[in-house]
């Protein structure tokens, strides 16, 4: 594991700057997560290892989009490769973040990280040059879609950063896809600031190739009266983590997540939330849906909390998983932390194969076993695809997630 | 508007079992080590199989590290600075019960547990535990017709060796945790039942537990074995006299369902909870397990929570057998600075396994109440069924609930539903039922009680009445 190497001597480079150095500083004592803690427990240690094993590569192969841009107004950036950006227009601004800005908000959130919490967002940083942070200041309305890709070229490891600063009253589209290619890590981590009454259709589609990895990190604050709606897809991973870090810094805001993990072969993908009502009047709406095949593993971990501040917050987390094999293994962990008397919370979660009544009736009508099979996948997809904006017209994730392998 | 403070003074409620018998007791000094397992075991006067077993408890406790992973905060326990042994002077052998000292008989009576003959008119057999020693066990001669053996742990090593060899830690290994080990290397007393084949024990049977001593810990062992096709009631109540200090209680139960076998655990726990600054109270720490080892047997716990300062305990149930069931039902209040870490684990490793979980959990002033259960389906669990349902109710803003549901599944053929919600009393209904002239008091009693009512409806008819007074007596203030 050369990257823990190079933590561990951590030699002063003069190229790296000051945020990498922190969090440098910060891995050197313990330079991988506490396997006992709860949050990687469960976590194959293996496949962690063999995701640090990649050399770092600074440059990337040139970048091929997974499918057409069909419409001219739609705003699409490559973080590595295109990162000067300055749009704006009557109704709408898109523009980069000042070097300053930058930096400040990044150490700001570091001053709050916790090893075993954040060891992905502490690797991230520590690795992304500056090259690989893209920081964007979106302001007004009526603002075409934003399409941000993120990749990983193979037998390297790579390290991007996003920072997205919302301005009040802004409303945005914007999708995000990670690729992973063959034999490859991509470290991706988020950062989103939605100030006040700002609302953000998020999509995240994450998606490898053969024997990919991808530690995905995605930390959210919400202004008052804010909206985040996050649709995710994660599949196709040897070994894939998504962490999802949502505070609603003052409450009365509004957090829907709506995420869905496939795994197949001997994949593991797992994804772990943390929402955090730190006002009262906040409101979630969260389910995730898991499905686990071959000898696959999926994993979901999610905790809400609410403090005695936090009253009137009305949340609910629904974990629904579908198991397809008997050498495939599910963990679900929804779990509620609550000081705050008048709330409304309550979570559940199930774990069951497909209905075997609703495919016996389909046989009944003369459709086939594989057919009623996927027609009934179909509509446990197709919630959740429904709610990733921008590529649900154009891009047919339902086809590829149906027919693929 | 509901008046907070109205609310505060209903959940306070003095403890009505703190009081202390003066009575001459035979104590070992303080301090944990070879030596003291060796006396405690020459002291019960125990065969050799027994006292390797816990040394070699102790031996595997001394490499271990008491868990923290619980939601728990609590000083540390010094276990140099526990007696590990004390027990009720009294007469070299008790053939009857007209020789226990009348205090103890005394102290039985105040705590309500009909011990002498006159009272033992209910249908209920009683092993009265008195810290380290079992002091009496009723209604023997009757089981003893239907073949039932309902005894002290330690009669039942001087007379039913081979079965106590059979079947000791086999269902929770002194290895299994911390709590666990310190049980198996230094238990004192506890009860034993054997219920033979195809027999349903004629009564219920009870222990009482009764920790009397402040600076003693109390280790009991209870173990139960249900041959095929026999079934069982057991209840188990406790209380300690209010001290200070906080007295350390870690037990170990272990039920073994052999074929068609049903046993049905009720507890209700009293334990001395603290005052209202935290101070003094009883640390539970116990490892219940029930091992559902034949076709079509049936563990059932249900479980009322509201003493000790805290409360680490999981009772679960192994289910081995094909289409065997386990169930959990549970209450837990906790008040003032009271904290409970309490919840179930259902292991399905055979076909066809069935379990329900319901637990409920009920926070007031500054407690701590979480909900931690596992439910785990194995590779072989095919066609099993899991249900769980777990509701908190909060009473005022600086008590917490929390719910830890660790769900496991390797087996496709297998259903599992969970499901949890968070609520406090509603204001609504508070004004409806005062507008219909019910008293404050008597509404917020009535809508616990509805909400423990799922738990209540599976306790048995003496313990059911009893819980429901428990909790009314904790929540109603002078009411009760």
């Amino acid at each position: 594991m050369e990257i823990i190497e190079k933590i561990k001597t951590n030699k002063s480079d003069e190229n790296i700057t000051e945020i990498q150095k922190i969090c440098l500083h910060k891995l050197q004592s313990s330079p991988l997560p506490n396997p006992k803690s709860e949050l990687w427990r469960l976590s194959n240690k293996s496949k962690l290892s063999n995701f640090l094993d990649y050399s770092v590569n600074e440059k990337d192969s040139k970048f091929d989009v997974p499918y057409p841009k069909n419409s001219q107004s739609t705003i699409r950036l490559i973080i590595g490769e295109n990162c000067q950006i300055k749009i704006i227009e009557n109704n709408y601004s898109i523009q980069q973040l000042s070097e300053d800005e930058l930096q400040k908000y990044i150490k700001e959130q570091i001053s709050f990280f916790k090893q075993n919490e954040n060891w992905s967002d502490l690797l991230n940083l520590s690795l992304s040059c500056k090259n690989n942070i893209l920081g964007l200041k979106i302001n007004g309305s009526k603002i075409p879609p934003i399409e941000i890709f993120s990749h990983a070229s193979s037998n390297s490891l790579k390290a991007k950063t996003l920072v997205i600063f919302l301005e009040n009253n802004c409303d945005v589209e914007l999708l995000q896809v990670n690729l992973g290619k063959e034999n490859s890590s991509l470290s991706q981590s988020t950062f989103f600031c939605l100030k006040e009454n700002s609302s953000v259709n998020h999509g995240v589609v994450s998606y490898g190739e053969n024997r990919s990895n991808l530690l995905n990190s995605l930390n959210v604050i919400q202004q008052k009266n804010s909206e985040y709606n996050l649709g995710s897809l994660h599949f196709k991973f040897n070994y894939a983590r998504f962490e999802i870090n949502i505070k609603q810094s003052a409450g009365n805001a509004k957090t829907n997540i709506k995420g869905m993990q496939i795994t197949k072969k001997d994949e593991q993908i797992s994804t772990y939330t943390k929402i955090e009502f730190n006002g009262p009047n906040g409101f979630l709406d969260q389910i995730n849906k898991s499905l686990a095949d071959d000898k696959s593993h999926a994993i979901f971990e999610g905790s809400i909390i609410v403090p005695k501040i936090a009253q009137r917050t009305d949340a609910s987390q629904l974990s629904r998983n579908l198991l397809l094999s008997n050498r495939a293994q599910i963990d679900t962990k929804p779990q509620l932390e609550i000081i705050a008397d008048d709330v409304k919370c309550k979570h559940g979660a199930t774990i069951s194969q497909l209905n075997e009544e609703e495919l016996f009736y389909m046989r009944t009508r003369g459709i086939t076993l594989s057919e009623a099979s996927k027609l009934q996948l179909s509509s446990y997809f197709q919630e959740i695809i429904s709610f990733i904006p921008v590529s649900k017209d154009k891009w047919d994730l339902l086809d590829k997630l149906l027919n693929e392998n | 508007m509901v008046n907070e403070n109205l609310v505060k003074d209903v959940v306070k409620e003095p403890y009505k079992y703190g009081f202390v018998t003066d009575i001459e007791t035979e104590k070992i000094e303080k301090g944990l080590n070879e030596d003291i397992i060796k006396l405690i075991s020459q002291k019960k006067e125990e065969p050799k199989f027994l006292l390797d077993f816990r040394l070699k408890a102790f031996k595997k406790w001394q490499k271990m590290k008491e868990p923290d992973w619980a939601a728990l905060g609590y000083k540390k326990i010094d276990y140099q600075d526990i007696i590990y042994y004390s027990a009720p002077k009294q007469k070299e052998k008790i053939s009857s019960l007209d020789e226990v000292d009348p205090k103890l008989l005394e102290t039985f009576d105040k705590l309500g547990i009909p011990l002498t003959e006159q009272k033992k008119l209910t249908n209920v057999a009683v092993d009265a535990v008195f810290d380290s020693v079992s002091i009496a066990t009723t209604f023997r001669e009757e089981l003893a017709e239907h073949g039932v053996i309902f005894c002290s742990i330690s009669e039942a090593v001087k007379n039913h060796a081979d079965l106590i060899e059979k079947y000791l830690g086999t269902v929770v290994p002194p290895s299994d945790n911390y709590f666990a080990a310190l049980n198996s290397a230094v238990f004192s007393d506890g009860s034993f039942v054997y219920i033979p084949k195809g027999v349903a024990c004629p009564m219920d049977l009870s222990s009482y537990f009764r920790i009397n001593s402040g600076d003693s810990g109390q280790f009991e062992r209870t173990l139960i074995i249900a041959e095929e096709s026999s079934s069982v009631s057991y209840l188990e109540g406790c209380t300690a006299p209010m001290f200070d200090t906080n007295t350390l209680h870690a037990a170990v139960v272990e039920l073994i369902a052999l074929d068609d076998a049903s046993i049905k655990y009720s507890t209700v726990q009293n334990w001395y909870a603290g005052d209202e600054e935290g101070i003094g109270g009883i640390f539970n720490f116990v490892t219940k397990r029930g091992k559902c080892l034949g076709k079509r047997s049936k563990i059932s716990w249900s479980q009322v929570e509201t003493g000790s300062a805290i409360t680490w305990k999981y009772p679960s149930c192994l289910l081995l057998g094909e289409e065997s069931v386990g169930e959990f039902y549970s209450v837990a209040l906790t008040n003032n600075l009271q904290q409970a870490d309490t919840g179930t684990k259902m292991i399905h490793i055979g076909p066809k396994t069935k379990s329900t979980i319901v637990s409920k959990g009920i926070s007031a002033g500054n407690s701590k109440n979480s909900y931690r259960g596992l439910v785990k389906m194995g590779t072989k669990a095919k066609g099993s069924r899991n249900y769980s349902q777990c509701d908190s109710m909060l009473i005022g803003d600086q008590a917490s609930a929390n719910t830890f549901p660790y769900i496991k599944s390797q087996q496709p053929n297998s259903e599992i539903e969970h499901e949890a919600s968070t609520c406090r009393i509603s204001e609504d209904q508070l004004f409806y039922l005062q507008s219909r002239g019910i008293e404050f008091e008597e509404a917020v009693s009535m809508m616990v009680s509805g909400f423990c009512r799922d738990v209540f409806s599976q306790l048995p008819m003496e313990f059911a009445a009893e819980a429901d007074k428990l909790l009314a007596l904790k929540l109603e203030g002078s009411v009760g």
